[in-house]
């Protein structure tokens, strides 16, 4: 084996970097995938997000690069059109750079910023301000950093609570209005309403003298009685009003008290604000139910008084929970101690409305006890499996990166009746030297160490319909593919397909420099493998293959480095963690494989044997035997009697009032023969020739002495 | 037609279990004053069990009729009624309707009071497409007034106002409803086929939007005669089914055999079905979800407090206002 060889096997194995063979990493070097990603600023992509304030919940989270496209395709074929472009893409450009990984007031800093750009170019005042009326928004320029997640996702929350205040309000205020109608409308028909000074204020000034108001109270008061309410319903009107008027879960225009707070820092403070409020809670879920009632005039006292006395003793459920606001807490996944772990995982098994973010700033965090080994953001993890195992809570895990496309999930886990979580990885730490904090939430989820997914309860009872993992990168395989070019030392193009592995997420990371050796040039030979090719590596014996990444330094130059089996080891976790994550998105999952090996063996056993003779043709089956006609069997269930085909009856009337005690109407106001005894059979007859449709079958007589006989049976006969 | 299968609260579950189940007493009143045989009666008794069967509450139910035998009908019903002017029972109920979509409407009218004097009303129903039910009782003559020609009597009736019988073709209310833009609904029963006049007036009282059944119906005092070959010979009735439109019950088939299959949302077969009398078509002929609805267009989202009510009031008032210096104030 050559000496390099050895080297290289030898810091696989053991991590010691021989430095006559092998260079150290350090700061200068990234993944090789993110080369084109130096600049990032000068790129046109999803951030920085604008967290908008107008308009509809679903415009709460906008892409400033989307709204620049917007705008100028709005121009449609306009003179202006590649001009106004032009300038938005500078603008874009300048708010980026501006902006820096912050945060600033969207309004405000465009202003600076155009103004700074327009005195170079006088031109672009114009098209900054077109460009501007387009959006339509207000609010936060937020680009990719530690403060994000917390931003972004309390102001979908707001905005979703926005959205239900004003449902609520509406509902609210229309209760209360009918409610208010109810006692004024008993008020204006009593006695006092009807007092002479009440009836000519109701006249108005101009006709003040034109009538005699004495007298109009007389007659008015005499000629129709007041209606009054019960006491009882009058106080039940008064108390719902005042339930209403006083509740603090929302603000109505009609008050000014504050309404309560419902974003919290810590789940022991939501947990405390949600105890002391719920005896509220339930009173105006209450009141809601019975004002209702109350205002359709439906209350029944004697009913309802039961159901409401009992209301709420055995809490409120989601549905009606889901109309009074959500609470948001929002937590730092790194701090968290097992108290407030423990806690969160309380609130979200007690199914109460709640959303918590959890924001995790560093996925490679070192284990407590073992050196070398990576946590994965193990409490954000632990959080969202056991957030799945309850079963009815909404979890949403995913990069900062991808918060903008994936903004249609978060909204519905925000507006998700019942508990909801929200992990987000920030990609904001101190490990990652000059690498933006959204390329290493991008690169987090690109190597699986922190992927995407959605778990939605309401979309379906299975696994299938809830857990979506497709929003990962190619979610079918091991590691997301990329295609990768470069010139070479003769300066001719290459391209390769390179895997973006947890061990080119870990080359970002200053801790785990350690772990990686560049090695020169000169000595990269075949023994030198991909990450994702090493897992075939053979653990006996002395391995032959490295496994190594492809870096690239400050000056944009190519370089390989082999990494430690430490690190290796790490990178096969993350990717068996990423094939249980695939088995329960329904992909590769080892069940139905099984099933299906199964499946196929049998075929092809099946297959196997002789195929045998079919049946021999002219074993006809029995034929049924062809239904007897109902009408002529329903005639003979009837034989003599007489009878009504009731069903065809049209109501006429005509049988009923030729006797009344013979024919009647059924359930349906259809007649029936009731009493066969109850008249003559001339009478049967006569109906029988009065009925309209024909639906009365006289029969024969039941007394053979009756009169007449000889000429009804004649008549009878066609009817029967 | 199923419920919306959306999860309710426990309340609002409670509350709905003490629901009051309803007879169909509750919605009778009074005895009728139609002639005994009279197909108003078969009419009445279809829209009480209507009104049974899916629990309607009868503060929350108006019928609307214009002048005629049929018009009585609000009469014996009890819920709201209205029983308006000649041929205006159609604006008095979108009225109605637009004040109150909360309340379900139906309309009561005849042959005379609808294709005669009410005409106008008719046709612009039919466009405004509004969430409601109407029931053309077509006995083909006026009865009420003992026996004068209406727009649908049969070409050479003789009747007091045609003695030596009437010139002109009948009109056909099925073809001019199924003529009129926005149509969404039209139907054809005739009063002696209980069974499907109910399924029909249900699908009618289930269609979003604005109804149309012409209802063919018998005239015992006038014209005795007149629709006996097509009440005693059951080939003379053709059944429309279709699994959007009727369904069939069995014991109906027996007695019924002339069937023909026909999609309501065909509107050129609808038409040529509608143009046939011979035998009778009986079914759904037209049917189309889709067309939107008046109220709903115009619907107002407001409130209506006592404020915007005044607000609304004064800005009408201010235009007929004058103003002591001549000029409104800014």
């Amino acid at each position: 084996m050559e000496k390099q060889l050895q080297h290289q096997i030898a810091f696989y194995l053991t991590g010691r970097i021989d430095k006559s063979t092998l260079e150290p990493v350090d700061g200068r070097l990234r993944p090789a995938l993110l080369s084109r990603y130096a600049d990032l600023d000068s790129l046109r992509y999803d951030f920085p997000l604008v967290l908008n304030r107008l308009g509809a919940p679903g415009r709460a989270v906008l892409s400033l690069s989307r709204m620049v496209d917007h705008a100028v395709a709005e121009l449609g074929e306009n003179v202006d059109h590649e001009r106004v472009a032009r300038h938005g893409y500078r603008i874009e450009h300048a708010l980026r750079k501006a902006l820096a990984g912050g945060a600033e007031d969207f309004a405000a800093l465009w202003e600076r910023t155009t103004a700074a750009l327009e005195r170079e170019d006088e031109a672009l005042h114009d098209s900054a301000k077109r460009l501007w009326k387009a959006f339509q928004a207000s609010g936060e320029l937020v680009d990719a950093g530690a403060a994000l997640p917390a931003k972004a996702v309390r102001h979908a929350w707001s905005a979703v609570q926005t959205a239900k205040a004003a449902a609520f309000r509406y509902r609210a205020e229309r209760l209360l209005l009918k409610l208010k109608n109810i006692l004024a409308a008993e008020e204006i028909g009593s006695t006092v309403g009807r007092t002479p000074e009440r009836l000519q204020a109701g006249v108005g000034s101009s006709f003040a003298g034109a009538f005699d108001f004495d007298a109009m109270s007389r007659i008015l008061v005499a000629a129709k009685p007041a209606v009054e309410l019960s006491d009882e319903r009058r106080r039940r009107i008064g108390n719902l009003i005042g339930v209403l008027e006083r509740q603090k879960f929302y603000a109505l225009e009609t008050d000014g008290a504050e309404p309560y707070d419902f974003a919290f820092e810590r789940c022991a403070d939501a947990l405390d604000a949600y105890r002391s409020r719920h005896a509220e809670a339930v009173e105006l879920v209450k009141t809601l139910a019975v004002a209702e009632l109350e205002a359709k005039g439906e209350y029944r006292e004697a009913v309802h008084d039961m159901i409401f006395d009992g209301f709420g003793a055995n809490g409120l459920d989601a549905g009606e929970l889901a109309e009074l606001p959500d609470y948001l807490v929002c937590v730092d996944g790194q701090t968290l101690d097992a108290a407030e772990l423990a806690r969160i995982v309380e609130l979200l098994a007690a199914g109460l409305p709640v959303k918590i973010l959890v924001r995790t700033d560093d996925v490679l965090e070192p284990a407590f006890v073992a050196e070398g080994h990576v946590t994965f953001g193990l409490r954000a993890r632990q959080l969202v499996n056991t957030a799945i195992g309850l079963h009815d809570v909404f979890v949403f895990q995913a990069a900062a990166s991808h918060l903008f496309k994936k903004k249609d999930a978060l909204m519905r886990g925000l507006a998700y009746h019942g508990p909801a979580l929200f992990s987000v990885f920030s990609g904001a730490n101190a490990h990652t030297g000059q690498i933006p904090a959204y390329l290493v939430a991008a690169a987090a989820m690109e190597s699986r160490v922190f992927p995407a997914l959605v778990y939605d309860p309401s979309a379906g009872a299975d696994w299938a319909s809830r857990l979506d993992i497709t929003d990962n990168p190619h979610p079918d395989d091991d590691w997301a593919v990329h295609s990768f070019s470069y010139e070479d030392e003769n300066l001719q193009s290459q391209t390769e397909t390179i895997a973006f592995t947890l061990a080119d997420f870990m080359a970002m990371d200053e801790r785990f420099f350690k772990n990686f050796a560049v090695v020169p040039k000169a000595d990269w030979s075949a023994s030198l493998i991909p990450v994702a090719e090493a897992f075939q590596i053979e653990s006996k014996g002395l391995p032959e293959k490295v496994p190594a990444v492809l870096l690239v330094d400050d000056e944009f130059r190519l370089q390989r480095a082999i990494l430690s089996s430490r690190a290796f080891f790490e990178v096969q976790r993350c990717r068996s963690m990423w094939h249980s994550l695939q088995e329960l998105g329904g992909i590769h999952n080892s069940h139905a494989e099984r099933l299906l090996a199964q499946e196929r063996k049998a075929r092809a056993a099946a297959a196997a044997v002789e195929t045998p003779a079919l049946p021999t043709a002219g074993a006809v089956e029995p034929a049924a035997p062809p239904d007897a006609p109902a009408s002529a069997a329903a005639e003979a269930a009837h034989g003599d009697e007489p009878y009504i085909e009731s069903e065809r009856c049209s109501s006429c009337n005509e049988c009923v009032q030729l006797n009344g005690e013979m024919f009647a109407y059924n359930e349906n106001q259809q007649a029936y023969l009731k009493n066969p005894d109850a008249g003559t059979f001339r009478q049967l007859v006569e109906a029988a020739e009065g009925c309209q449709v024909s639906v009365i079958h006289p029969g024969k007589p039941r007394n053979p002495k009756e009169p007449g006989l000889e000429d009804l049976l004649k008549r009878a006969a066609a009817f029967n | 037609m199923t419920e919306q299968t959306e999860t309710i609260s426990a309340s609002e579950c409670l509350i709905r279990m003490y629901d009051e189940q309803h007879e169909i007493e509750d919605y009778q009143k009074g005895v009728p004053r139609w002639c005994s045989g009279c197909g108003d009666n078969s009419i009445l008794t279809a829209v009480q069990r209507l009104c049974r069967d899916e629990g309607l509450l009868p503060e929350k139910t108006v019928f609307v009729s214009g002048i005629g035998c049929s018009s009585r009908l609000p009469h014996y019903m009890n819920t709201y009624g209205f029983h308006g002017i000649h041929g205006r029972a159609l604006p008095v109920a979108e009225g109605v309707k637009l004040a109150r979509p909360d309340l379900t409407v139906f309309v009561n009218t005849g042959d005379g009071d609808c294709c005669s004097i009410g005409a106008a009303h008719w046709i612009h129903a039919i466009r405004y497409n509004m969430d409601m039910t109407m029931m053309l009782h077509d006995n083909q003559i006026y009865g009420l007034t003992k026996m004068q020609a209406s727009p649908t009597s049969p070409l050479g009736l003789k009747s007091n106002t045609t003695p030596h019988g009437t010139y002109l073709e009948a009109l056909n209310p099925l073809t001019v409803t199924l003529g009129v833009s926005n149509v969404s609904f039209v139907a054809q029963v005739v009063d002696w086929i209980p069974e499907v006049m109910y399924q029909v007036l249900s699908q009618a009282y289930h269609h979003k939007g604005f109804s149309f059944v012409r209802i063919i119906q018998r005239c015992t005092e006038w014209l005795p005669k007149l629709l006996d070959p097509w009440l005693h010979d059951r080939q003379r009735v053709l059944l429309l089914h279709h699994e959007n439109g009727l369904e069939i019950s069995p014991a109906l088939a027996k007695s019924y055999t002339k069937m023909r299959e026909h999609d309501p949302s065909n509107m050129n077969e609808a038409r040529e079905i509608a143009s046939a009398f011979d035998p009778i078509p009986v079914g759904i002929l037209y049917r189309n979800d889709d067309v939107p609805c008046y109220e709903d267009l115009r619907h107002d989202s407001r409130l209506r407090t006592n404020s915007l009510i005044q607000k609304g009031l004064e800005s009408e008032f201010d235009k007929f206002t004058i103003w002591a210096d001549g000029n409104e104030p800014a």
